[in-house]
Order: C-alpha cells, then structure tokens, then sequence
C-alpha cells in the first residue's frame, strides 16, 4: 500500500506542468550558479597568483633589512564556488612588517564596489531561498488540494491507515523533488571538476558534506510544507500560511538574531581600537623621546670641563655604546607596543566571538540560517575565517620580524637615513646600506594553512543534526495534524 | 462603471483572507526596515564618534606639532544610507590622510564585523526588490484566470461592460490597493524615524520620498505583468508558475549575471597590479632624492637653527616634487584602471536595465548616495581634506607631513617645558552627501525606464484581455 501511494506521488509530481517548468527554472539556476562561481573563482585565484608574485617582486627588490617589508595573501577556497560566504567582504592581504600590526584589507567589494552591488549567486543562495520556495509550492496542497477536490476522501475509503499515508505521501513528493534535483547538481559537479577548479578529495569530501547538508535543508522545508497542509483547510490558506513562515524563517529570524546580538553585546570598531593603540603608541616614543633628551644631557654633562680633543676621544669611545643602548630601548619601547596592540586585538576578538556565538545561536533558531552557517563553515568562509586568518598571519609576523632582527644585527647597520647637525661638527647626512639586493633566500614566506577538514565537519555536524531535528519534528507534525484532519 | 468595477476590485482584493495576510506581514516588515534603518543609523554615528574621539585623543599631550604626521577621518553616517545599504557597508569608512600621498579608504563595516556580513542588512531596497514584488504577484496573478476559474468572469460580461473598461478597473483597483496599504505602514515607519531621533533634512525626506515613488513603480511593473499574465493564461496556478519564474529570472538571476558578463567581458588591471607599479615607481623617485640629501651642504654652518631649516625647506622642496611627479603617475595609472572600470560598469548596469529590478536598485542606491559611485565621492572628500590640512600643516610647522617620514628632534640643553598642542585647531573633515539636484539626473534615466515598462505592460494586458477567451 505505502509503495502504491508513492509511486502515485511520483507519478503525480513528474508528469505535471508545474514540475517541468521548476525543473527547468532550477536546473538553469543551478548550472548558472555553479558557472558563475567557477568564474569568480578562477579570476579570484589568478588574482591572488599575481599578487603573490608581485609581493615575491617587491620582497626582492628591497634593498635594507630595516625597511622591508612582506606581504600575506589569503588565497580563496575552491569551495567558493558553492558557498562565497565572507569572503569577498573581509580583506585579501596584510603588511607584514616590524611597525604595523597585521591588519587584512583590501576586501573584493571595497576594492571594486561594481560586484557588491547585486552581490554574488551562489549555490547556497539558490538552495537556502529559491530551491525553499520551490519546496513549499509542491507541499503546500499536499492535503488540502486533495480535500478540495475530494480526491483525500476516495483514498481513504480504501484500507489504508492514515500514518502510512501521510507518510507515503510525504515519501513520495520527497523522492520526486530531490531525484530532479540531483540531475542538476550532478552536472554542474561535473562542470566543476572539467573545469579544471584544483579540487583534493578533502575537498571532494566537504562538497559531499555539502550536498547532505543542502539535502537536509531541502527535506525540513518539504516536511514543513506538508505540516502546513495538515493544519489548515483550503490551498490558498495553506499557502499563505506557509509563505509567512517561509518570509519569517528566510528573510527575518536570522537577522533578527544579529539585531539582537549588537544590541546586548557592544563591541568596539576597529577604528577605536586602532585611534587607541596609535594613541599609546605616541606616547610611548614621547616618553622614549623624553629619556632619549634626558639620557644626552647627562652624556653632555659627563663631558663638562673637557677640552675638544678630550670630548672628541671619550665621544668615539662611548658612541658604540650609546647608540647600543638607544636601540634596546627603541626595541623595547616597540616590543611594548606590540604587546599592547596585540592585547587590545585580542580583547577585540573575544567581544567579537561572543557577540557573534549569541548572534548566531539566536539565528538558529531558523533553519535557514543553521544551513547557511554550517555551509559557510564547511566552504570556510564563514566569520571564523578573518581571526583564524589574522591569527595565522601574525605567527607568521613573529615569523618575519625574527629573521630580519637577525639579519639586521648581522648586517649591522641600520636603514633610513641619519641627519646630524651638531654645533661642532656641522651638518651630516647618511645613509647606510642603500644599494645591492639581499639575500632572501631563507626568509620565511607566508603559508596559509587552513582549519582541518575533520575539525569542520565535525563542527557543522552538530548543524545538520539540528537541520535533522527540524525535519523530524515537522515530519511528526504532519502525521498527528492529518491523524486529526476532517477529510471532508 | 469604471468606478464600480474598481471600487469592486478593492473590495474583492481588501476582503480577502489573502489580503489580511499579505497586509500585516507586508506592514510588521516595513516597520522592521525602519526600525533596523534608525538603530542601524544610530550604531553607526555613535562608531563614527568613538572613532573620532579616540583619533583626537591619541594626540593629547603632544607639544609639537611635527609630532603629527597624520590624521583619521572617517565616513559620517548617513540617514539614508541606514534605509538604503547599497555598498554602504562594503567600502572603507576611514581614510588615512597625511599632507600628501594617495589616499585609500579602509575598515569596511562588513569587514571589521564580518558577522553582519553573514545575512547583510535587511533594507528598503531588499524589501521593495525581492519581498515586495512577490507580494505584488500574488496581488494579482489571479486578477484574470481566477475570475474565470470561479465563474464570474462570465457573470460580470453578462452585463453590458466594455472589457476596456473591465481590465482597467482590474488594474486601477489593484494599483490603488497596493499603494495605500503601503503607503501606510511607510508613512508609520518615517514617523518611527522622526520619533527614534534620525536627523532628516528636508534634502533627505526628498530623496527619501523618490525612492519610495521608484519602488511603486517598480510595484507596479510586477503588479501589471501579473495582470498581463493572468490575462494570457487560463487557469490561476499556470499564471502564478509563469509569474514566478519571471520573478526569479528578473529579480535574481539577470542583475548578478550582467555583472558577472561585464567583469569577465571587460578586463580591469587588479588593485595590486597597480599598487605594485606605483610602489616601483615610488622606489625609484626615493633613491634618486636620497642622493640629493647626501649631497646637501648648508650655505652657512654655525647658526644649527638656520641649518635644519635650510635642510627642511630642501626636504619640502623634494618631497614636494617628488609628491607631483608621484601625482602625476598615480592619476595616469589610475585614470586607466578607472576607464576600464567605466567600461564595465557600464557593460553591467546597462546589461541589468533590461530587468525593472536592477533599474530600481540602481535608482534607489544612488537616491541614497549609497551607489557603487560613493567610493569615488568620499575619496574626493577626502583629497579636499587633504589639501587643507596639508596647508594647515605647513603654517604649523612650515612643513607637510606625509611619505612615511618620521622627524624626531632630539633637543640637548635646556629649554622650557613647551605647551602641548590644541587639537581643536586641526581642520574638521566634512562631508557632503548627494544632494537631490546631484542625483537627478542620473536617476531620470532609470524612473523613466520604470514607467516605460509600466505602461507596456499595461497596454499588453489590456490588448490581451481584448483577445481573452471568458468562458
């Protein structure tokens, strides 16, 4: 019987008009989505080739180890193709160097705001917002159409318990939905993998963890849609219905969570906290400059009654010392310096995280969003990915500015240029170490090193458990609305 | 008989169960822009004053102004820009500026708080352009097919009604309806801003009413293709199929694939290409200079005053030439990759006209002053700024500040306690969001394409209901 009823489903759903035209509507949607992300991709990833070469350039031409200075690239996850995520919003590169701390800028839509303004089309759009729609509109008169035309009643005059039909039915529209779906899917997989897009079976595998996750979505908005039916009495009441909630699960509940979150937790901008750490850092050279004026008063003072050769032997004597001693100090004043950019960074991340977790727990409570995130996480484009980035890049800071000490020290010397003007001496300019390349070759590069495939999944695992919980419990909705439905 | 069948259309539309539904949650929506528009706004003016406050504060307590080599200014917030997002969020609010040098903005809002950019902001525009326009779908998509499917298609032309006059009091009805049930919740939600303290001028209230007219309009396109379509198909779900499909192709697909076509179809060099030309040809202009400093004799040695003087006004003098030979490069290469991106922007958007939604996004955006051309205005506002503190600078210390150098001065001997410096006197950076006269003319083109649209698809749906089989 329950196999009687799917196949009638099946038959139902494949042979109607709605169902062509939607096939066609979703297989052009899909194969342009996953086109158009290949596209972006592709540019993406040559942008980031010339970028590093370029950065690879400017590394070679430096000419002092005190001035120079690395660039860190972030290159863009094949995954983007399906899931573009944050990643066009946070920025591509930092400076790497002894006096700036690593700060991403140069976002893909700050640079070229043309992209930003219809954003980009990406499979998780198509999924979380048309492929929904297209879910409610083959559910929603599940029961409800069959009453009006009074096709419920003839089925259950036959012998047929109504849990094994709800279910059947529910089987069946399942099944119908999702074969058609696979069809475009597995073409544009295909697209992707001939399009040459470098893809590893670890990536293979979270494209996998992908598909179930959009699968999963797919199935809580069609048990959902059946669960409208078995509540209400006509279609245009299911219908309405079911749109309300799909307008309220979609478009508000999720950001809901995010007004929410900025409203409980404040964070500061980056622009305080930045205006904050210049603001120490002034004062810190101020004070530095302070002791600088003071420590050269008392090696005047110690030269008090010299004659001028006098001066000039105990000068050349102590200079090396003297100059030892400032740069300590100029060393220490900036290893404070970072250490205070670091903590105030630090801080800033932490409120972040915490706005974030509530923003984001708040949000799923729409399935929408926990698919969305899980996505994210999975293609590693979600909001985890500008700290994780910036984190790695300022090891990498560490890294950098280690060596080019040590090749500073070796080389002696320091970069710039030094003006002298001495009521004795006269004025002098110099500038050490102008010309002539370095050897870079052991200089540290930048290796982005993403977050372990096993750590994601097992992380947006607890997310398709969720999306599971919701299909369940919509599933179990249907069955005791049509248990106590009046056929009639 | 026009008024009766319209005044009957808004009674069928306003009676219906369909109606109730679709007007609450239309309005609970509208209020939410509003509500989210106004505390968005208010976020934002209370980040740009912290900003603000801190970029002075880091400067308390220096006693010379060659201390201050730079200044932060930051992109105010705008009322509209709350209502209407554009790329507000996607480009840098905070511009860096010294006396000299290029000036790029950066600390985007989506990138300081990715977490917004998750599920961006929920603003007018999104709601007119996609939520909006399916309501106006299902406003209508029956407006034809479903009094045929009822029967009283026929019962009406059992009367003597021309059917000119039917379908115009089909279209007049729901146009009405659609207008005042909206029209409503708006004029709450502007009230909720005047009450939630939003500063509108009369500027803005300007603009903000165009923008409104343009998604009425953009309404009204969907509301007379849904007739249009009703009155080409027999039965109510075929139309609303059809409908839908339109809807997703114009509102989703086309704007993003015009944009895709342009970036692929016209070549635009990358910002790193030309950061690393104008880097290389920045080496190049500083080691020439640095020859010219070793060489630099003072004329009279002796008086050190005299002597760092000389050599600052030789510094200026360089730093000067150097900063116009730079300006000179920087705007060649830059007015290069601007041509090219004026060729694909125009590529793009001229593409996306052909769907009403990206003629209404890009006419609201640019109402708001939140175009992809409001990078371009703020960068100007800030070069202008750049000018005068760089000129503020130079009456301070004789000297501008910029190209990365850093003066320490390193005074031996005794000289009294100097007065640390009035932040106050630094110049205020302002600036001036669109203003209405700017933005006319550039949002004409799209308003009338609206009501070009409108009109064909009104005269298409009363040729085809000419032609309409009612039985």
């Amino acid at each position: 019987m329950f196999t009687t009823v799917v196949m009638k489903e099946l038959k139902g759903i494949l042979l109607s008009q709605k169902f062509a035209l939607t096939f066609g509507v979703v297989s052009v949607l899909i194969l342009m989505s996953i086109v158009a992300g290949i596209s972006e991709f592709t540019a993406g990833a040559r942008q980031y080739d010339t970028a590093v070469q370029l950065a690879e350039q400017q590394l070679r031409e430096a000419s002092n180890w005190m001035a120079i200075s690395a660039r860190a690239l972030r290159p863009p996850d094949p995954l983007v193709v399906f899931v573009s995520g944050v990643h066009n919003d946070i920025g591509r590169l930092s400076s790497i160097n002894g006096h700036e701390a690593v700060k991403l800028l140069n976002s893909v839509y700050a640079d070229d705001p043309i992209f930003a303004v219809f954003r980009s089309l990406d499979l998780m759009f198509i999924v979380q917002v048309v492929l929904s729609l297209f879910a409610i509109l083959f559910t929603y008169d599940a029961i409800t159409g069959e009453r009006e035309s009074g096709t419920l009643q003839l089925s259950l005059a036959n012998p047929l318990p109504r849990r094994t039909f709800i279910l059947a039915k529910a089987t069946g529209i399942w099944a119908g939905l999702l074969l058609s779906l696979s069809v475009p899917m597995i073409l544009g997989l295909l697209v992707v993998s001939l399009a040459g897009v470098p893809l590893s079976d670890s990536d293979w595998m979270r494209i996998g963890a992908l598909f179930v996750g959009s699968l999963l979505y797919f199935t809580v908005w069609v048990a959902g849609g059946i669960a409208v039916s078995t509540w209400t009495r006509t279609p245009s009441a299911s219908f309405m219905a079911c749109l309300v909630l799909w307008i309220a699960t979609v478009l508000i509940l999720p950001r809901v969570g995010v007004l929410a979150a900025e409203q409980l937790v404040g964070v500061p901008t980056v622009a305080e906290v930045d205006a904050q750490k210049d603001g120490f850092e002034k004062a810190a050279w101020e004070k530095q400059m302070a002791g600088l004026s003071e420590r050269w008063k008392k090696r005047e003072e110690a030269m008090q009654g010299f004659s001028k050769e006098q001066r000039e032997a105990y000068r050349d004597a102590h200079m090396w010392q003297w100059m030892q001693e400032e740069d300590a100090g100029r060393k220490a004043v900036q290893t404070e310096i970072d250490a205070y950019g670091l903590r105030l960074q630090e801080d800033l991340r932490n409120k972040r995280s915490a706005q974030e977790r509530l923003a984001f727990t708040l949000a799923r409570t729409s399935p929408a969003a926990i698919y969305q995130l899980a996505s994210m996480q999975i293609a590693r484009t979600s909001v985890t990915l500008k700290n994780a980035t910036e984190t790695s890049m300022e090891e990498y800071r560490s890294q950098f500015t280690a060596h080019v000490e040590k090749k500073q020290q070796e080389s002696g010397g320091t970069g710039g240029f030094k003006i002298t003007v001495d009521s004795e001496k006269g004025f002098s300019f110099s500038s050490p170490r102008e010309r002539g390349t370095l050897d870079i070759s052991d200089l540290p590069r930048y290796q982005w090193n993403p977050t372990p495939v096993g750590q994601l999944l097992a992380d947006a695992g607890w997310d398709g458990l969720l999306l599971a919980v919701f299909a369940l419990a919509s599933l179990a909705l249907a069955v005791i609305g049509f248990h106590r439905y009046d056929v009639r | 008989m026009l008024r009766l069948l319209i005044i009957k259309e808004i009674r069928d539309i306003v009676g219906s169960t369909k109606f109730a539904v679709t007007f609450g949650v239309c309005s609970l929506l509208v209020l939410l822009v509003f509500i989210v528009g106004a505390r968005a706004y208010h976020t934002a003016v209370g980040q740009h004053d912290a900003a603000k406050r801190e970029n002075l504060r880091r400067m308390e307590g220096i006693t010379d102004w060659m201390q201050v080599h730079d200044m932060n200014v930051y992109m105010p917030p705008q009322p509209l820009s709350a209502l209407v997002a554009g790329v507000a969020h996607d480009i840098g609010r905070t511009v860096t500026v010294e006396g000299r040098g290029e000036l790029t903005a950066h600390d985007s809002r989506y990138s300081d708080e990715p977490m917004l950019a998750v599920f961006r902001q929920f603003d007018l525009e999104f709601l007119f352009t996609v939520v909006l326009s399916l309501f106006a779908i299902l406003f209508a998509f029956d407006a034809v097919s479903g009094e045929k499917e009822r029967g009283t298609l026929r019962l009406t032309f059992a009367s003597p009604v021309p059917r000119r006059t039917f379908i115009a009091g089909k279209l007049l009805g729901a146009y009405l309806t659609l207008v005042v049930s909206l029209l409503l919740p708006i004029a709450a939600g502007s009230a909720l801003l005047i009450v939630m303290g939003v500063p509108m001028t009369g500027d803005d209230w300007v603009r903000l009413t165009l923008i409104i007219a343009a998604g009425f309009l953009y309404l009204g396109v969907f509301l007379s293709l849904s007739v249009l379509v009703s009155a080409m198909t027999t039965r109510s779900t075929t139309s609303f199929l059809v409908l839908l499909v339109v809807w997703i192709v114009a509102v989703l697909i086309v704007p993003r694939a015009a944009v895709l076509f342009a970036g692929r179809a016209v070549d635009v060099p990358s910002v790193d290409a030309v950061a690393a030309q104008k880097a290389k040809f920045s080496a190049g202009l500083w080691g020439d200079d640095r020859s010219a400093m070793a060489a630099f004799k003072p004329s009279k040695s002796g008086d050190m005053q005299a002597v760092m003087q000389e050599f600052q006004q030789m510094m200026q003098k360089l730093a000067d030439d150097r900063d116009r030979k730079m300006r000179e490069f920087a705007s060649r290469v830059n007015e290069e990759r601007r041509n090219r991106q004026d060729v694909q922007e125009a590529v793009a958007f001229g593409l996306a006209r052909i769907t009403p939604a990206a003629c209404f996004t890009l006419a609201a955006t640019r109402l708001a002053g939140t175009s992809f051309e409001m990078k371009q205005h703020f960068l100007a506002a800030t070069e202008r700024y750049q000018k005068a503190f760089g000129e503020f600078m130079v009456a301070k210390t004789g000297m501008n500040p910029g190209g990365r150098m850093v003066v320490l001065r390193v005074v031996v001997g005794d000289e009294k306690k100097p007065e640390p410096i009035n932040t106050a006197e630094i110049p205020a950076f302002s600036y001036a969001p669109m203003q209405v006269a700017d933005v006319a003319g550039g949002t004409a083109l799209d308003i009338l394409l609206l009501l070009a649209v409108n009109l064909f698809f009104i005269v298409g749906a009363v040729a085809a209901f000419l032609r309409y089989d009612v039985r």
